[in-house]
């Protein structure tokens, strides 16, 4: 198709790479919100009825609830009647009767150009994929090395199937259905996502990491994460996202929940590039996340790394709750929002364990017409003694029309709490870019060198393939942004 | 949507305990029209307004419902002055009594008959100056529709203080405002306004006192005005008794090249709400804000402080310092905003926090809102108790443990009252924030 458009849809096709539609025949359910619409989902996806139930729960209070919307963003009220709550590649959806149903070819070609083989044979080395595509999980790779040594890694479908005392264990434990408005919608009509769970003392070897891709029209994703690390366990775990490019907005509503007990450690990081919209704000992905990890146990980590560089609308704040003695939360993130972007990120320390310790580093960078906030809260509760947070929230401005705001909450309740906290909002040094430019470097280029470096003390919490993926992201975002 | 309106609506149709269209009628006293059309302006925003309730995001620290409007007499019957002067009256050229609702004004070195100066009670000012109250009275700085709070003070205050200093004067001295509230009761409802002619320098300093027994309220309002290359500087000690809640609102608008020093000193009241700060709206404008804070019992203060540049070339700077004992809960919560187009902005922001006892909670919100860039905004802001190396250092020199911990919490403070530019109000500072220590140290 890319060979009749004219130059000016050849230069969006470059600015974002991954707006294709994949054609595939659905299996999608009617629009619209209500208790049938819940069952029915509940039912396509074989759930047992204590799911249903819990699904139930989780709808009736969102109806009793309103949006929240003291976020600084600004986007017209969503019609959740007029949202596709399902939708899955036809063929796919014996997929739970059969372990070794085809995968649709379409569905196939679709992964493999967004660069994520789902083969067993093409597997990405050192990575384990759970491919997502709209409300279903297609593939899942490295199972069988991963089952001997213990370790879990599939779509929660399976995992409610497959492991009901586990999920039922843990499910909602971090983030109830009654957490907030967008979570509660999450769990009532939550799709697919990925379940993790690494048994005592093991470390996976691998990187697990899963990839959602919305490919339907006028459907929202919600998907639902959890992982669990038993006692001493680790695991690194990532997600990526895009969506195809599409003149209207689509609701993007997750929830992750994180649970690490004693010595466990785990990582997450996030590079999430929704299709944003285009330059006038047409279109683009609502991504509104409940992410939250919980340190249960004793001297265990949870480490939150993201990279967000896509969708239009961002809210998201992904927690610690550190209630183990001696735990450790820490929080990276780059946000990078051009056009007429708008994010409101930033992350919950909860100190309630003693010697917790929190560590926040905030990159902001805003272009073009976009707003980008930082929002933050670090507490320490009344018998949290000897907690320590450090946060340093630093925001760039590329250009005169964009908007930067950095919003901490910091709430001590200890007298031995020790809180530090640091924002700077500057323009993108004129030194620097002209020390570059005087060794020849092209303003776009040197511009690119800055931002990265601005960057780096996130990037280097990444693999170092995502490191490299998230650096050329950052240097696409900010193309042509400084005239 | 539909529900929100109407929710909205019977919000707005809220009015405060004793502040109801009956009251503001019976306000009706054949006054002067000038100050009748400005209160009926007001009056009409207090009406439109909502009232603030707990899960607004401003109240969220402070519940509203904290301050018992009811049980307060809207409009306090203040007896006339018997406030006695005190050695500190002569470090001012003028001296001004708000004793209940009664203003007595004191020309101590003639500047006010030499034209020097012109210190008056509203109700005065509007006669002789109404040009000035035209435009200066709910002008700029704090438009009635501000918040719901600013509009009922503009409606129903009861005391009221216009300050002018005449384009090109320097004040050697200064001008100092003493409140001393007896009445139990009351609902103090002062207003003040200053305005410094370009070229002027002025000092003016504010003491607040009431005793402990006296259950008021108070909600002030203040209108600062530094015109071109003016110099102000502002100072508010506030040691109001244990009986008294204030709900504050005041700004300052810095013309070209003025600059605009502001020290408020934190330390009585049983709950205070406060919000203020300075729009530097001239380039080359400069602001200074500066502040301590210390509760202790079960003190209440919640502090916003605002950074406005809406202007380019602009310069803010801002100190807040304090420490929470006891039950006390200290809330601030800081905005430096830049305004589109306010570029070559220089604005930071500092908040120091001591927490000393467990169950004393502080809340620190520092923000930014950046709407422009070629600038540089800044914040810091930390919690944490004393240095326990100090500490043990000074100990290691044969001084007793609580005496340690006070000299290292005054130096703390001193950054500060370094700033303070009378020496008797440093010291009654430092006497206040001594016997807070050693009641609880």
């Amino acid at each position: 198709m890319e060979d009749k458009l004219g130059t000016d849809s050849a230069l969006i096709q470059e600015e974002y790479q991954y707006g294709f539609v994949t054609q595939v025949d659905e299996d999608r359910i009617p629009k619209g919100l209500n208790e049938e619409t819940i069952r029915l989902i509940s039912a396509k996806k074989g759930e047992p009825e204590w799911m249903t139930e819990w699904r139930l729960k989780a709808f009736r209070w969102w109806q009793k609830k309103s949006e929240p919307r003291w976020a600084l963003l600004n986007y017209p009220e969503i019609d959740y009647q007029d949202i596709c709550y399902y939708s899955a590649p036809k063929k796919m959806t014996d997929r739970f009767k059969n372990e070794d149903g085809e995968i649709d070819p379409e569905v196939r070609k679709t992964f493999e150009r967004l660069g994520i083989p789902i083969d067993e044979q093409h597997r990405m080395e050192g990575v384990a994929v759970d491919a997502v595509f709209d409300s279903v999980s297609v593939a899942t790779t490295h199972r069988e090395m991963l089952k001997d040594m213990g370790i879990i890694f599939c779509s929660i479908s399976e995992a409610i199937r497959d492991y009901p005392d586990l999920v039922r264990k843990y499910l909602g434990t971090v983030v109830p259905q009654t957490d907030n408005y967008f979570a509660s919608l999450n769990s009532a009509v939550f799709t697919d996502g990925s379940f993790v769970f690494v048994p005592k003392g093991v470390r996976c070897p691998v990187e697990l990491s899963t990839y959602f891709r919305i490919n339907s029209q006028d459907t929202g994703q919600f998907e639902r994460t959890l992982i669990i690390a038993e006692e001493g366990a680790y695991v690194s775990y990532l997600e990526g996202c895009t969506a195809p490019m599409r003149d209207t907005n689509q609701l993007h509503a997750a929830v992750v929940e994180l649970i690490a007990l004693d010595d466990a450690q785990i990582k997450y990081a996030t590079i999430q590039n929704w299709y944003a919209g285009d330059a006038e704000g047409k279109g683009g992905i609502y991504n509104f996340v409940t992410k939250r990890g919980h340190c249960r146990g004793k001297r265990s980590k949870i480490s939150w790394t993201q990279v967000e560089a896509g969708a239009a609308i961002t809210w998201k704040y992904p927690s610690c709750i550190l209630q183990g003695d001696h735990s450790v939360g820490e929080f990276y993130s780059v946000a990078v929002t051009n056009d007429r972007m708008q994010a409101d990120t930033g992350t919950k320390m909860i100190h309630i364990g003693n010697h917790t310790r929190s560590t926040i580093v905030s990159k902001g960078i805003s272009a073009g017409h976009s707003a980008n906030t930082y929002r933050g809260l670090v507490q320490v509760l009344p018998d949290a003694v000897g907690c320590r947070n450090y946060s340093a929230c630093d925001s760039m401005l590329v250009g005169a029309t964009c908007t930067a705001n950095t919003v901490p909450y910091i709430q001590a309740e200890n007298s031995t709490a020790i809180i530090e906290h640091e924002a700077t909002t500057s323009k993108i040094s004129e030194d620097q870019l002209f020390y570059l430019r005087s060794r020849g470097i092209d303003e776009e280029s040197a511009i690119s060198l800055v931002v990265n470096g601005f960057c780096k003390e996130v990037f280097k919490q990444l693999p170092m393939e995502f490191a490299v993926e998230a650096t050329k992201l950052l240097e696409l975002k900010l193309e042509g942004s400084i005239g | 949507m539909s529900m929100n309106d109407t929710a909205l609506a019977e919000k707005a149709s809220e009015t405060i305990a004793g502040f109801t269209e009956e009251a503001f009628s019976a306000l009706t006293q054949p006054g002067n029209p000038l100050l009748r059309g400005k209160r009926e302006e007001a009056f009409a925003e207090y009406l439109r307004l909502p009232a603030p309730h707990a899960f607004d995001e401003e109240w969220r620290k402070t519940d509203p419902a904290l301050f018992r409007f009811d049980t307060w007499s809207a409009l306090p019957s203040a007896a006339a002055g018997s406030v006695q002067p005190t050695d500190w009256d002569s470090a001012f050229d003028v001296v001004v009594q708000v004793d209940g609702a009664s203003v007595s004004i004191e020309d101590r070195t003639g500047i006010l008959s030499a034209g020097r100066a012109y210190v008056a009670s509203l109700f005065d000012a509007a006669e002789e100056h109404p040009d000035w109250v035209q435009q200066y009275l709910q002008g700029a700085a704090l438009p009635a529709s501000t918040d719901k709070f600013t509009a009922l003070n503009g409606a129903f205050w009861n005391v009221g203080i216009f300050i002018h200093i005449p384009e090109g004067t320097k004040l050697e001295k200064g001008i100092f405002l003493r409140y001393r509230q007896r009445e139990t009761g009351a609902v103090l409802i002062p207003r003040l306004v200053i305005v410094a002619e370009s070229g002027s320098e002025a000092t003016v300093v504010e003491h607040l006192e009431s005793d402990d027994e006296v259950s008021m309220g108070v909600v002030s309002a203040r209108e600062l005005y530094v015109d071109q290359a003016a110099r102000l500087k502002f100072l508010t000690l506030q040691e109001w008794g244990r009986g008294t809640y204030q709900i504050g609102n005041d700004m300052a608008v810095v013309q070209r090249d003025a600059q605009v020093d502001w020290i408020t000193l934190n330390l009585g009241s049983q709950i205070s709400k406060l919000k203020f700060g300075s729009d530097v709206a001239g380039p080359g404008s400069s602001a200074e804000l500066d502040g301590i804070f210390c509760t202790d019992t079960d003190q209440h203060i919640d502090q916003t402080t605002l950074q406005i540049h809406s202007a380019p070339h602009t310069y803010s700077r801002l100190l807040y310092k304090g420490a929470v004992m006891d039950q006390g809960h200290s809330v601030y919560r800081g905005i430096i905003q830049a305004k589109p187009g306010a570029i070559k902005v220089d604005a930071y922001q500092t908040n120091n926090n001591l927490v000393l006892s467990n169950g004393a909670i502080a809340d620190t919100i520092p923000g930014l809102l950046i709407d422009a860039d070629d600038l540089k905004c800044s914040h810091g802001a930390t919690i944490g108790n004393l240095d326990e190396n100090q500490v043990f250092y000074l100990r290691a020199r044969g001084i007793p443990e609580h005496e340690a911990r006070k000299l290292l919490i005054l130096g703390f403070y001193d950054e500060i009252l370094d700033r303070i530019p009378y020496a008797s109000i440093r010291d009654r500072v430092h006497e206040l924030l001594v016997e807070k220590l050693d009641r609880v140290l």
